[in-house]
Formats: structure tokens, C-alpha cells, sequence
């Protein structure tokens, strides 16, 4: 018999602050887009740094090693090494992340401090997830993403350091070629190899697909590893070729993700279009556009359209793709502890219904006009449509959190 | 004694005499929902089989609609409790099968349409 191990899952309480806090994140992100100008949107201006990482270290990186606490022993087929470990990751995560962002904003000198604190949560992760890997008996191509993906955040992090102390005076580096390793790494190597691994399971699951190839999963994260490795090799060297060669991997790894995605889609048995298909939906969605700008970048070279790109990718897809998940992930948590023992014994909710539809259809729709309304002012150039988004954005981050507590507190549907 | 060798012993005792039909077996695990999709497991098709000896000990063979199924253990547990409650029961198995594999094929017409949308 198959045996998979469930006995490993963590509890909530565990697990639980990487979403509260995460959601906490999520609108001090948004909130800091208030004051933005176009000129803001650069990769070096202090305002857009603290953006960045307030919304992919404090929301994306805090909900991904959230949920992974909770999906290794389901993606790897193993119990953790030390789940345990994951008490001391939020903490220094969030600790880290507020310390970067207030070094860029007014004391550029806690930046190496900040930055160390990330390091040592993010090494901590690492390491977990590599020695609860050793366990692994035979790799499959979704347990080989999650490897591909750690190593990559293990590099990442090594760059973003070197940054963090170059950005302070500590070392004299070329600041671009780190910033471009440090980034493809990251937001390439880590965040897309992972969403792109995690989704090939939990997308069929949800969806109760079955008959499409993950051989598709293969090639997708194979053309993004490479790109990810020509990027960093080309930021050094200044090999031009190269560089373009490695965003045109990139862009076709994303393309061949979208077709087994769309096979996951058009086999799926389930075709009720709850909140998190729509969510994951408009992040597709999203993503196509953004790799759309992006071409069109590689064509004409017009900074607006790198920016659109990014913005798209990073806001559109990784926030939308996040969101959707956490509104199928926390209710399960929940009832996992709170519902679960009460099976047979007392009537018990459906995870359905631990989700309040209004404020989750809210999040969608006010973050989604947000982020077309700053696609707009990047791409005409205008202040107001920024502020317009961003107050979309508020509005749809605080229906978020509220979805969140309100995930969180369920306590009805019981009946004695 | 291992759950292999268990489930041929009983195989191989199962007689006319049995405690419980497989009929009578599947209205009792029907009483298990999954909470994700809202359906019972066996209008969902994802009991194969169950049978009863005249002891009262039950092998039943299920699968999940997907190996990376988070409530796996605790699906199996509510499968074994819900044959415990039966009366005179004795000890039940439940074996989690993945040949053939579960598809949407296998759920009954209401869930089939149900699930259509």
C-alpha cells in the first residue's frame, strides 16, 4: 500500500501567525503605495524598496513558509524534520522585515542588521525543508521543484545580503549586478519554481482534475532554472546575449506553465467557479499580461513596459495566486483543528462555509481594479491614477484581513 | 498478522453467513462526508468494496481523489469508525487502494452533475 504521512501535520497555532501576519503585511504594503509618483517606481528608490519588500518578504514570503509548513508533508510524502523550527520563523521574518524596510525608508545602517535577521529565518526554512527532503525516498518532479526552488532562495538570500551590507557602506559592490541576481533568484528561482510546483498539486486537487501530463511541470521549471542561472551569470559578466536569452527562457517557461495549467482547467471534474478559481483566474490572467509588457519590453526597451511587467507578475499573479490559496488553506487549517474531532459525533461545517463570500469577493474585485489602475498610471505616466489604485488596493486589503480573522475565529455550524 | 494477510483470510471466509451485506456496509460508511466537495464518500465512488465475515470483521477498499490528499489518515479513521458503530462488529480494515485510479466517472450522476456546475 502507498502510505502517505499525515501524521506530521502542524498544528494551527503554529501555523496561524504567518496568515495573521502575513494579512498585516499585505495592507502595510498597499498602504505604503499612498505618496507614490510614477518616478517612484524605480528599482533603486527608497519608497519602492520598502514596497517590495514589504509585500514579498512580509506577505509573500511570510503566507509561502506558512503554507508550506503545512503542504511539505503532503507535496514530500514525509513528516518534517523539525517542524518546531517554524515558531522562530515568523517572528525573525517579520522582525527582519520591518527593520529593512525602516533602513531604506530613514536609517540605511540597520539595512545589514535587517538583513541578517531575514537571513537567519530564511536559512532556518531552508535547512528544514532540506533535511526533511533526506527523508525522501524517490523524487518526483513536484518534490524536485521544491528542491530547485530552496536552492535558489539559498543563493538568493547569500546575494541579498551582499546587497544589504553594499547598500550600507559595509562593502563596496556593483550594487545592479547584485540587485538582478538577487531578484531572479528570488522572485524566479523561488517564488514561481514553488508557486509553479505547489499549484500542479493543489490546482488538480481542488479542482478534481485528472488525465493531463506533468511532464509539461518538467519542462516549465527546467526553462525557468536556466534562465535563472544565465540572468545571474550575466549580471556579472555583462554577456547581453545572454541576458535576453535567459529572459526569453523565462518568458517561454511561464508560457509552457499556462498550457498545463489550462490542462488542469479543462480536465478538472469540479467546474464550479468558487472564489478561488476566479482568484486564480485573474492571477493567470495577470500573468499572461504581464508577459505580454514584458515582449513588448525585450522589443522597444521602453521602461514603462519593464515596469508594468513586474508590477503584473508580482502583484497580479503572486498576490492573486496567494490570496486564492489562503482561502482554500486556512479554512481547512481551521477545521482540521476546530471541526475534525467532532466528525461523527456533532454536525460540522463545510469548508465553504467557513468563507464569508462577500468580503472574499470584495478583495478580489477592489484589488483587481487596483492593480489595472496602476497599470494604467505606470503606463500613462500619472500620479492620480496611482493613488486612485492604491486606494482600491486599501479597500481590498482591509476586506482581505477581514476575511482572514474572520477564517480564523469561525466557530459556528456546530450543532449538539 | 499484517492488513495483507488479514484481508485474505477474511477473503477466503467470506460466506453466505455473513454478518453484513456490502450493501449494508456502504449505507453505514455513506455517513462520511467530504468536507471539501460536500459529498458522501461512496456517491463519490471512492469505495471500491467492503465485505463482512460472519464474525463481524470488515475489509473495506477505498481511494482518494488524489494521493496529496491532506485529510488522508483522518478519512480512513472516519471510514473505520463509521463501520464500528455497526452492532457486532469486530475489527474492520480499510485499505487506501491506487490502481484503478479514482476519476469523476466513478461518482453517481447526481454528484457527476452536481459537480458540473
Amino acid at each position: 500500500m502507498f502510505q502517505i504521512s499525515q501524521d506530521f501535520a502542524p498544528p494551527f497555532k503554529l501555523i496561524a501567525p504567518f496568515f495573521i501576519i502575513g494579512s498585516i503585511f499585505y495592507l502595510l504594503s498597499v498602504l505604503s503605495l499612498f505618496g507614490f509618483h510614477v518616478d517612484n517606481f524605480h528599482h533603486l528608490d527608497v519608497k519602492m524598496l520598502s514596497f517590495i519588500h514589504l509585500f514579498l518578504l512580509g506577505f509573500v514570503m511570510m503566507i509561502i513558509f506558512g503554507a508550506m509548513a503545512q503542504l511539505v508533508p503532503v507535496v514530500l510524502e514525509v513528516g518534517h524534520f523539525a517542524v518546531e523550527l517554524f515558531y522562530a520563523i515568523w517572528p525573525l521574518l517579520g522582525i527582519g522585515t520591518l527593520m529593512m524596510v525602516f533602513g531604506f525608508l530613514y536609517l540605511p545602517t540597520l539595512l545589514p542588521y535587517g538583513g541578517s535577521v531575514v537571513l537567519i529565518a530564511m536559512m532556518i526554512f531552508v535547512f528544514e525543508i532540506f533535511l526533511t527532503m533526506r527523508k525522501v525516498q524517490k523524487f518526483n518532479v513536484v518534490m524536485s521543484s521544491i528542491f530547485i526552488s530552496n536552492t535558489f532562495l539559498f543563493f538568493g538570500i547569500i546575494f541579498g545580503l551582499a546587497m544589504a551590507l553594499s547598500y550600507a557602506g559595509t562593502l563596496d559592490l556593483d550594487l545592479d549586478a547584485l540587485l538582478r541576481s538577487h531578484v531572479y533568484l528570488v522572485i524566479g528561482g523561488y517564488v514561481t519554481i514553488t508557486l509553479m510546483g505547489l499549484s500542479t498539486v493543489l490546482l488538480p486537487m481542488f479542482g478534481l482534475s485528472h488525465g493531463f501530463t506533468k511532464k509539461l511541470l518538467n519542462i516549465s521549471i527546467s526553462l525557468m532554472s536556466s534562465a535563472v542561472v544565465l540572468v545571474v551569470i550575466s549580471s556579472f559578466y555583462d554577456m547581453l546575449f545572454i541576458k535576453y536569452t535567459a529572459y526569453v527562457l523565462a518568458i517561454f517557461s511561464l508560457l509552457v506553465y499556462f498550457y498545463l495549467v489550462y490542462q488542469i482547467y479543462t480536465t478538472r471534474a469540479r467546474k464550479e467557479n468558487d472564489i478561488y478559481v476566479k482568484s486564480m483566474m485573474l492571477a493567470y490572467s495577470f500573468m499572461l499580461m504581464s508577459l505580454v509588457f514584458g515582449l513588448l519590453y525585450l522589443i522597444t526597451s521602453q521602461e514603462s513596459f519593464l515596469l508594468v511587467f513586474g508590477w503584473l507578475l508580482v502583484f497580479g499573479f503572486f498576490g492573486f495566486a496567494i490570496t486564492g490559496h489562503i482561502y482554500k488553506i486556512v479554512p481547512f487549517l481551521v477545521w482540521f483543528e476546530r471541526f475534525s474531532p467532532l466528525v461523527g459525533k456533532k454536525k460540522v461545517p463545510m469548508l465553504a462555509d467557513m468563507l464569508p463570500k462577500q468580503s472574499s469577493h470584495a478583495q478580489m474585485t477592489f484589488t483587481a481594479i487596483g492593480v489595472v489602475l496602476i497599470t494604467l498610471a505606470l503606463l500613462f505616466n500619472n500620479d492620480l491614477l496611482i493613488n486612485a489604485g492604491a486606494s482600491f488596493l486599501v479597500f481590498g486589503a482591509i476586506a482581505f484581513i477581514r476575511t482572514v480573522i474572520y477564517m480564523i475565529n469561525y466557530k459556528k455550524g456546530t450543532i449538539a | 498478522m499484517d492488513n495483507i494477510s488479514k484481508r485474505k483470510e477474511l477473503q477466503t471466509s467470506i460466506n453466505e453467513d455473513a454478518l453484513y451485506t456490502k450493501e449494508e456496509l456502504f449505507l453505514a460508511i455513506s455517513t462520511v462526508i467530504d468536507p471539501e466537495v460536500g459529498f458522501n464518500l461512496v456517491e463519490m465512488g471512492l469505495i471500491y468494496d467492503a465485505v463482512c465475515d460472519e464474525g463481524g470483521n470488515v475489509q473495506v477498499t477505498m481511494t482518494l481523489s488524489t494521493k496529496a490528499c491532506p485529510m488522508h489518515q483522518m478519512i480512513q479513521q472516519w471510514v473505520k469508525e463509521s463501520v464500528e458503530r455497526m452492532k457486532d462488529i469486530q475489527e474492520v480494515i480499510v485499505e487506501v487502494v491506487w490502481e484503478p485510479e479514482w476519476n469523476i466517472t466513478m461518482a453517481n450522476e447526481h454528484v457527476k452533475k452536481a459537480l458540473g456546475g
